[in-house]
């Protein structure tokens, strides 16, 4: 009842947009309201008495009824793990945007940008919901030609991630394409609305900070007709005990030195770690016909110092990769994609267990339009590396039989087996989304897909994990509308891996 | 007499009276009409109609002497642009060259050499060989075209459809024309800004059609109102340069640099399609409106840059120039795709079906799962709620698949450590790696920093070693 409630009052927010005005001389406005019914299935560890143990096919242990079991040596109990039961999820998310300006002084503005979510499912247990109420940004902001100021809580986009602040922010731009850059606040959890602190960031009960830490940085830029360069620094300090949380640099920066070519470049250094964290670069020629890409990459996580995880010493990979995009028709491309990479030594003796140490991913795929109405898509994509695995096609049929209305049929294959568990999930998906857009304020949007996957296994835990799954969006907006252009249509999602 | 001849093949250069004189066959009659006034009286005297009265036709065929016709003078004077009246024309011939004048009609509307009576429609060329222009009629400098005709404002007789036929001078068949040559044509001499040829067959309205910045080109301004020059279509057309691949990235400068050149061709409106964040450059064009043309309109297309992978690409660019991507994108746009929203179930940034592959996306880290999900309030909890996590015993033996996983598990665990840590938590680890208890294996590796690290955080090195930090680095 208290989840209806809850529902019911996160959708009434999304609602409000129908009917809500601002005052205001300029401002923009988006209500937005997703639902999606979901099923959620994993798994449930249980025991047996180490005597009721029997012998597999395979020479393994299992229980009787034929799951394969794990006996500790002189541990009087086997220890295996049941299919777990359905668990249906509900989120529904309402988000508001607002940003206001002409208040009277030129160049100030206000922006806020917050939801609200709730799961109406069975479980209360979709990520993300807790809280219910999120405040992602709340600013005001003062921007002249050479200057810009703004304080409140904002998110910081950088090459060292995205982090959010209860603070102040300045950008200075002193010409010549030259800009700089310095912030001070306190900080947000990474890639959370929620400060480090937050009980709901963590569920496994790691070693947690009990108070937010002080994010201070800045960056300094220049940006040319050949290049960009931008030098990013960032600190993470703990406001009482003054221990760091991270504390890092990066360089990134593209040149141009020809029409049509680029290259794109950066890398990280952990300075409290003192080794290079992410690094890539990319040189890319575009042109109508064809573009291409080649790049080398190392990727390397990135732990706070908070958490013991950069003492156990995470190793990097190291990738070098190459695209291509053909389009010997004009509505036609061709695309493919391949990567290779390996982890650097571990200096682990692992005499027991053998670990993949390298992997790749491929994919290619096409596209045609015949016409402005017509879209269709086909890929494979295929990936083999440490620790999992997988391949599978995938395809879809766009129609827009107006600017207003895009429909969507999809399906997709899917084979990925675990190199650490005896899982080789497959899972076949067929879906339509619809977007209707009745006004250039209004957006509709409707999808459903049916999953059928099925967790196989050699044991009785295989189970499947079958279910439809509904969505819901409603996306209002108001004001002069700056975000109401719709990215390009190109754009409808995320290219898969390698395709 | 010389004069009434002239003025007639004067009138008949005008195209409803080359259509009367169709209908009727002088070369037949050549030898009944001694002179052109016996019929054209109205040429030379304003008092007498210019066509004979219908009924005088009659006087030969009347069924007898000739076979009867039907014949009826031109209701109306005929619509036309042209300045002169034969009356003006005349005078100003005598005043000129005096009244021996040998202009006669056979000047204007016969041939060279030709007969008198083998009338034809006015020859053009004929005036222009007198007014001294040494071309042919529509390929004449538009500097001349005002000395026969009116603007076309003033030519109130012409309907649109006249209008519509007016053929092209060849000055404008010119390339780069369209871009670049009229304007320089357009330019006016001595007191007016608008060249008189211009206005010959062109008014504001049609200036008007693809200039934005029509209100603020005098030679436009010059013009009158009209809306029948409507009649004739332009078409905005992309200037060469618009064509170079590094147009897009090129543009703002010249934008700012010259914005009134772009303003030529592009409203307020063309920028803001693209320039979803407004730069004050963009708002300082003017906005599409009433004397304005609408400008050229712009499609939001994926630049040439971006190509075809640029949503996996762009993180590194829009790192190094995030202004630039400013120009385009506001952040509510990227903010579709970079924020986990927990009930965004349609294709996203994600496809559809990514939570069944999302494990080997995971491992091998194609992209840095962490910009955008808390690995707490995003992996850990979900992986919590669907049994997971090692919050009872590592000895369950999730890892099935390689024996004995546990007791060597070093080279995955340095590998993806990013996914250990979604299901296992720190005192999991501590249980072995600690060196205040449990078998104290070592978990420091290539690249540990001990002495940097305590420096920046001693607090962490606690977490293993108690109030017993080593000094020196680990053995």
């Amino acid at each position: 009842m208290r989840r209806v409630v809850r529902g019911a009052l996160v959708g009434a927010l999304g609602a409000a947009g129908l009917t809500t005005t601002a005052n205001a001389q300029g401002y923009q406005l988006r209500f937005e309201t997703r639902a999606q019914t979901a099923a959620y299935r994993g798994v449930r560890p249980d025991s047996v008495p180490a005597a009721d143990i029997v012998t597999a096919p395979n020479g393994g242990l299992q229980t009787a009824d034929g799951f394969f079991v794990r006996c500790p040596p002189g541990n009087p109990f086997c220890f295996f793990f049941r299919p777990g039961a359905y668990r249906q999820g509900g989120p529904l998310v309402s988000s508001v945007d607002l940003t206001m300006w002409g208040l009277g002084v030129p160049g100030l503005s206000l922006r806020v940008n917050g939801r609200a979510g709730v799961d109406l499912g069975e479980s209360d247990v979709w990520p993300g919901t807790d809280p219910a109420l999120q405040l992602l940004e709340a600013y005001g902001e003062h921007a002249s030609r050479r200057a810009t100021l703004r304080g409140g809580r904002q998110l910081l986009a950088s090459r060292l991630g995205i982090v959010g602040l209860d603070g102040g922010r300045g950008i200075l731009r002193v010409g010549a394409g030259f800009e700089a850059e310095a912030y001070l606040g306190l900080g947000l959890a990474r890639a959370a609305a929620l400060p480090v602190s937050s009980a709901v960031l963590d569920p496994l009960d790691d070693f947690q900070p009990r108070r937010r830490q002080w994010v201070a940085g800045g960056s300094i830029g220049w940006s040319g007709r050949r290049g960009d360069v931008r030098v990013d620094y960032q600190r993470e300090v703990e406001r009482v005990s003054s221990q760091f949380g991270s504390e890092r640099a990066a360089i990134s920066g593209e040149l141009r030195p020809l029409d049509r070519w680029s290259l794109a470049a950066g890398v990280e250094y952990d300075l409290a770690n003192t080794w290079f964290g992410n690094a890539d670069a990319t040189l890319r020629y575009v042109s109508p016909r064809v573009t291409a890409a080649v790049g080398a990459r190392q990727y390397r996580p990135h732990f706070d110092l908070w958490t013991i995880w950069g003492a156990f010493s995470p190793v990097p990979y190291h990738a070098v990769n190459a695209s291509v995009w053909v389009r010997p028709l004009e509505r036609l491309e061709l695309r493919g994609r391949w990567e290779r990479y390996a982890f650097s030594p571990t200096e682990t003796e692992t005499p027991l267990v053998d670990v993949d140490s390298d992997g790749w991913r491929f994919g290619a795929g096409a596209s045609f339009n015949p016409d402005e109405i017509w879209t269709f898509d086909v890929g494979y994509r295929e990936e083999y590396g440490p620790g999992a695995s997988s391949h599978g096609f995938e395809g879809s049929v766009s129609a827009a039989p107006s600017p207003r209305l895009t429909l969507t049929a999809y399906g997709s294959t899917l084979d990925r087996p675990l190199e650490f568990r005896f899982e080789e999930a497959g899972v076949d998906v067929v879906g339509f989304d619809a977007e209707w857009r009745p006004t250039e304020r209004v957006r509709l949007g409707l999808g459903g897909a049916h999953y059928a996957e099925d967790r196989r296994r050699p044991d009785a835990s295989g189970f499947d994990w079958n279910q439809t799954r509904l969505n819901a969006r409603v996306t209002l907006l108001f004001g002069s509308g700056a975000d109401q252009t719709r990215l390009p249509r190109a754009i409808r999602h995320r290219p898969r891996a390698g395709s | 007499m010389t004069i009434s001849r002239w003025v007639l093949a004067a009138l008949l250069t005008i195209p409803g009276y080359a259509q009367a004189q169709d209908r009727f066959d002088h070369w037949e009659h050549r030898g009944l009409f001694p002179r052109c006034a016996s019929c054209h009286a109205g040429i030379q005297d304003q008092a007498e109609p210019v066509w004979l009265a219908p009924g005088a036709c009659a006087d030969c065929h009347d069924g007898s002497i000739a076979e009867t016709v039907r014949w009826q003078p031109p209701a109306a004077l005929p619509a036309t642009n042209l300045r002169f009246t034969h009356r003006d024309h005349a005078e100003a011939v005598r005043r000129t060259t005096g009244a021996d004048s040998l202009l006669d009609c056979r000047s204007c509307h016969a041939g060279p050499g030709a007969d008198r009576m083998q009338v034809r429609l006015a020859v053009a060329q004929n005036c222009l060989d007198c007014h001294g222009v040494r071309a042919r009629h529509l390929e004449a400098p538009d500097t001349s075209c005002a000395t026969c005709h009116l603007p076309l404002a003033r030519a109130v007789r012409l309907a649109r459809a006249d209008v519509a036929d007016f053929p092209e001078p060849e000055s404008h068949k010119a390339p780069g024309f369209e871009l670049k040559g009229h304007g320089r044509l357009a330019r006016g001499s001595g007191t007016s800004p608008v060249s008189a040829a211009c206005a010959t067959c062109h008014a504001r309205d049609f200036c008007s059609e693809c200039h934005v910045n029509a209100p603020e080109v005098p030679a436009i301004q010059a013009l009158a109102l009209d809306p029948r020059s409507l009649a004739h279509k332009a078409e905005l057309k992309a200037p060469p340069s618009h064509a170079d691949p590094s147009f897009l990235q090129r543009h703002g400068r010249a934008a700012r640099q010259s914005p009134m050149t772009c303003a030529t061709c592009h409203a307020q409106e063309s920028c803001l399609a693209c320039h979803a964040g407004k730069p004050a450059t963009a708002l300082a064009m003017p906005a599409a409106g009433p004397g304005r043309g609408k400008g050229a309109v712009i499609r939001r297309e994926r630049p040439p840059s971006h190509g075809s992978d640029f949503s996996e690409l762009h993180g590194p660019v829009a790192n190094a120039r995030p202004e630039t991507c400013n120009g385009c994108h506001v952040r509510p746009q990227c903010l579709d795709c970079h924020r986990p929203t927990a009930a965004d179930a349609a294709p996203g940034y994600h496809p559809a079906g990514f939570l069944s592959r999302h494990p080997a996306a995971a491992y091998s880290r194609e992209t840095s799962c962490s910009d955008c999900h808390n690995r707490g309030q995003f992996c850990a909890d979900c992986h919590v709620n669907a049994g997971l996590s090692a919050s009872r015993t590592l000895d369950a033996g999730y890892h099935d698949a390689k024996r004995s996983f546990l007791f060597g598990h070093g080279q995955a665990a340095r590998q993806n450590l990013e996914s250990c840590v979604a299901c296992h938590a720190e005192r999991d680890c501590l249980t072995c790696h600690s060196a205040l208890g449990g078998r104290r294996f070592n978990p420091h590796g290539p690249g540990f920093d001990p002495a940097t690290l305590r420096r920046k955080n001693s607090q962490a090195c606690t977490a293993c070693h108690g109030g017993l930090i080593p000094a020196a680095p680990n053995p």
